[in-house]
């Protein structure tokens, strides 16, 4: 019976509207929703627990408000959830969330812990890769397929240069890309049952270890800068290509 | 200056008054309408075409029937959430929403409330997993405001009743596998006839279908006739208890609480289209939103709007809490399908030349809410329905 956890964040909604107030960031809608990448590796979950039978949980660090989140993911399907209460309003940092979910994992027992391999929000893609350091797991980033071998995670790998394919051993640490799948819409039945699914409730000041500190500090937000305007140049083709390879070469150094 | 950010599209915030179970059901009514029926709602309404498939994934996700009992394959969604699934699909389509209104209000609500036990098991967990599709016939050819003079006829004959008669407008009928056809009934020849319901199903000898041809309006879905000659109707697939208008009513009170909530999601669109259309599109060197028209018309669509969301929303809980009353139900479809009518003609006027093309998707939902203006109680029999209980006086029946 594998057994994967599988960590969900919750992060504003970022196709809603936002604007940028005195440094500080409106969302015009509100709106919560699940980490896209997390739901893909959810999904995948899901879909290996289905075919090879096993079990999900769940994990989900985060605000009081995060736990309608959780119960997405308990909705799709998870079989059971966990809850690390983190205060609300607060600027953690990946750091921050490594150290919190290393704590919990500490003394769990599991074949693979699955992460998104960013969220959505900040796009840092770090908390994955600083969470299999903390607790020294073999990993993969960026997977775009799973295949399971006897308790063995095949990883495809998205990598710089092409495709790649990794071999986990269990107990091991993947983060997923969202090119892997399309994940499910959880259905009214599955809301409805996730009603009665066991949550358990862990505050996050109750978890001790190293790690548990933001090592960055949130300024502000700012506007993207505004991108200069392009230069057009006309005429004949042959004098465009001479005037274009001198800036080439004297303003952009290029040549 | 307050310190709360202005909601753009719910400004009095009534989606954080949800429940939770409420909010869950509305976001994936909300995944799955934008990410696999608006892809498909510009060649609905260009082709006039419905996707047959739309049926299953809908019943796969538990979007058909979500208030019945789980034991006959809903999920005992409440009323709410019920109207903020079809806010959903009608953001993309009325055509959808009608589809999704007919197999839930129409059909499984009556089966559900005056089927019997067999009539229950045989037909509602095929329709809430979309296996098979229903209709609902009252309108006739010369009978729409004034069911009650409705001419399809049953008699009463050996082992169940013979069906003559045509109904017209029927959403889903020629798709439909079984359709729920209110009649005048006869016991025997010298019987006072009194208004029942059957159910009518596919391949009965004497009962067609045919398309309506033509619309132009609601082309995403599908729409025709329910024609009867000597269809024979077994004993079984009769209502048992339920007789006169009350019956159709009913269901129609029902899929009407739908349809005002349904406006809102059609009225949404338009009008944040219209707001994304004015502030990116420039005339004379400066975004149309930047001028003073624009920002009246948007002004007026939110506010219009916001009066839908609270009606629907709170006629939702009242729903939920069994105090409506067909009235509010009535105030409420003719409030809200009527105002959504005048934002998407609006949009349509803000969009320019852009507004008549399917590209823009603005045209379709305002022939479709034309449509919906008119089913279901037209604007103007859902006045006279409020009129009645403000003063008394019934204004149907001319007394000139």
């Amino acid at each position: 019976m594998i057994h994967f956890y599988v960590c969900l964040k919750q992060v504003p909604d970022v196709y809603a509207p936002l604007q940028i107030k005195d440094g500080e960031l409106i969302q015009d809608s509100g709106r919560m929703v699940l980490n896209a990448y997390d739901a893909s590796a959810l999904e995948e979950a899901l879909v290996l627990t289905e075919k090879h039978g096993g079990k999900v949980t769940a994990v989900l660090a985060g605000p009081e408000k995060a736990k309608e989140t959780l119960r997405k993911g308990l909705a799709m399907g998870a079989d059971e959830g966990v809850h690390i209460v983190t205060e609300e309003g607060s600027a953690y940092d990946s750091l921050y969330y490594a150290g919190l979910l290393a704590a919990f994992f500490r003394d769990k027992e599991y074949h693979f812990i699955s992460c998104g391999k960013q969220s959505q929000d900040t796009d840092a893609g770090l908390t994955g890769s600083m969470l299999a350091q903390l607790l020294e797991l073999p990993y993969a980033t960026n997977a775009v397929g799973l295949t399971l071998e006897d308790n063995r995670l095949l990883v495809k790998r998205q990598g710089d240069h092409g495709q790649e394919m990794i071999e986990l051993p269990s107990p091991g640490l993947v983060t997923c890309s969202n090119d892997m799948n399309e994940p499910r819409i959880p259905s009214l039945k599955g809301i409805m049952q996730s009603k009665k699914k066991p949550v358990e409730t862990i505050q996050a000041s109750s978890l001790t270890g190293d790690g548990i500190r933001s090592v960055t500090t949130l300024l502000g937000y700012e506007e993207k800068p505004k991108r200069e305007p392009g230069q057009k140049f006309e005429g004949d083709p042959e004098e465009l290509a001479i005037t274009i390879a001198g800036l080439l070469d004297s303003k952009e150094n290029l040549m | 200056m307050s310190t709360h950010s202005f909601h753009l599209s719910d400004p009095y915030l009534f989606e954080s008054e949800l429940s939770e179970d409420d909010r869950m059901i509305m976001e994936t009514a909300r995944e799955y309408a934008q990410t696999k029926l608006e892809p498909r709602a510009l060649k609905g309404n260009q082709e006039e075409m419905f996707d047959i498939s739309m049926a299953k994934e809908m019943g796969e996700l538990g979007l058909l029937g979500a208030t019945i009992d789980p034991k006959y394959g809903g999920v005992g969604a409440s009323q709410t959430a019920y109207g903020l699934v079809a806010r959903e699909v009608e953001r993309v389509d009325s055509g959808y929403r009608s589809f999704m209104s007919v197999q839930s209000s129409l059909v499984m609500y009556p089966i559900s409330i005056f089927g019997t036990e067999e009539q229950k098991e045989r037909f509602l967990p095929r329709l809430a997993s979309g296996d098979i599709i229903g209709c609902f016939g009252l309108t006739e050819p010369d009978h729409g405001s004034d069911p009650g003079s409705m001419t399809t006829n049953a008699q009463k004959t050996d082992g169940g009743w013979i069906l003559n008669g045509a109904k017209m407008w029927i959403t889903n009928s020629p798709i439909a596998d079984v359709a729920v056809v209110w009649a005048k009934a006869k016991e025997s020849k010298e019987d006072k006839p009194v208004i029942r319901g059957f159910l009518v199903e596919k391949g009965m000898p004497g009962f067609t279908a045919p398309v309506t041809k033509h619309k132009m309006s609601l082309r995403a879905s599908s729409t025709g006739e329910l024609v009867f000659e000597d269809v024979f109707v077994p004993d079984a697939n009769v209502f048992p208890d339920i007789r006169g208008l009350k019956g159709p009513f009913m269901c129609l009170n029902s899929a009407r609480y739908g349809i005002a909530w349904g406006a809102v999601g059609a009225a949404e669109f338009c009008y944040e289209k219209s707001r994304q259309y004015v502030l990116d599109r420039k005339q004379f060197g400066h975004p149309l939103a930047a001028n003073q028209l624009p920002q009246t018309k948007l002004a007026d669509m939110l506010t219009d709007i916001t009066t839908m969301q609270m009606l629907a929303w709170r006629l939702g809980k009242l729903k939920d809490d069994g105090r409506d009353h067909h009235a509010m139900v009535s105030l409420a479809k003719r409030h809200n399908v009527g105002k959504a009518l005048q934002i998407a003609r609006v949009a349509r006027d803000m969009h320019g030349g852009n507004g008549i093309s399917g590209e823009y998707r603005i045209i379709h939902h305002v022939v479709n809410l034309e449509s919906v203006n008119t089913y279901e109680g037209t604007y103007d029999i859902h006045g006279l329905i409020l009129g009645r209980e403000i003063t008394g006086i019934q204004a149907f029946v001319p007394k000139g």
